[in-house]
């Protein structure tokens, strides 16, 4: 895994977790310019999996594959899941839930590093 | 918070509710998403520690995989506004998370490897302490009349 790139992914969910608050604090629902930010953040966890992807095939080692893997997927997972469930709800919530899974996938991140930097 | 309007509630009529608040919807709908994502995290956890090292900590992770059924049930029942069965998820929840974390910090050897609940949730930021609590108060909150009554007499589409 790519250090730096790993860093900026988690500065971007962290971002989209910051203005998605400013939103929840303004008694403000998700507008659409923020499911494009969370599209962003999706794009760069996928070119993350294809990161992976090319350097195990070149032969680095995960210690923890399972895991590795495991938490690449949920880390996929979390922002389309959580985009459909806010945007069932016109309120503040919907911003608190897009704060919840942005902090989700940043911790998730980090945690990838972790295992890969272990390696 | 500010639909509820308590401090000005009595300038209009207060809105008719005969049935219980949906327990999905607004703050509900940020627990159900803190819970399906303890959900979905503690399940692959435990599934990936009982298919590789059972023999390791046959307790620590028998409690990984219980603790996280109770997060699956306690996800679907609160997005389902089952509340009994959510009610009975979240006290487990929180019986297990006293018990194990007090257990834990009393005789550490008993869990050589941790599990969600372990030290209070200490690894998880102490979420799975302040989940249940939240969970309990949730459903204590939104709910209107009797459980049983409001279960069977409205059923809300």
């Amino acid at each position: 895994m790519v250090t730096p790139f790993a860093v900026v992914v988690v500065l971007l969910a962290l971002a989209l977790a910051g203005w998605a608050l400013v939103f929840a604090v303004r008694d403000r629902a998700v507008v659409l310019r923020q499911l494009w930010g969370a599209g962003v953040v999706e794009a760069a966890i996928l070119v993350q999996v294809v990161v992976a992807l090319v350097l195990v095939a070149g032969g680095a080692v995960v210690t923890e594959p399972v895991t590795f893997w495991g938490y690449l997927v949920v880390s996929l997972a979390v922002l389309p899941l959580a985009a459909v469930w806010a945007l069932a709800e016109r309120t503040r919530w919907s911003s608190v839930v897009l704060v919840v899974a942005a902090v989700t996938v940043a911790v998730l991140q980090w945690r990838l590093l972790e295992i890969w930097g272990t390696a | 918070m500010r639909d509820r309007g308590d401090g000005v509630s009595a300038a209009r009529p207060a809105p008719v509710r005969p049935t219980a608040r949906s327990t999905a919807s607004g703050p509900g709908r940020v627990l159900v998403a803190v819970y399906g994502v303890f959900a979905i995290s503690a399940s692959a956890r435990a599934g990936v520690q009982l298919a590789r090292d059972w023999h390791e900590a046959p307790l620590a992770y028998g409690l990984s995989a219980f603790a996280a059924v109770v997060y699956v049930v306690a996800t679907v029942a609160l997005a389902r506004g089952s509340r009994r069965l959510a009610g009975a998820a979240v006290a487990v929840e929180l019986v297990g998370v006293l018990v194990v974390g007090t257990w834990s910090l009393v005789d550490p050897g008993a869990f050589p490897q941790a599990t969600v609940w372990s030290g209070f949730g200490r690894g998880y930021g102490y979420v799975p302490l302040v989940l249940p609590v939240l969970g309990l108060a949730w459903l204590w909150r939104t709910r209107r009349a009797a459980p049983s009554a409001d279960a069977s007499a409205h059923a809300t589409p």
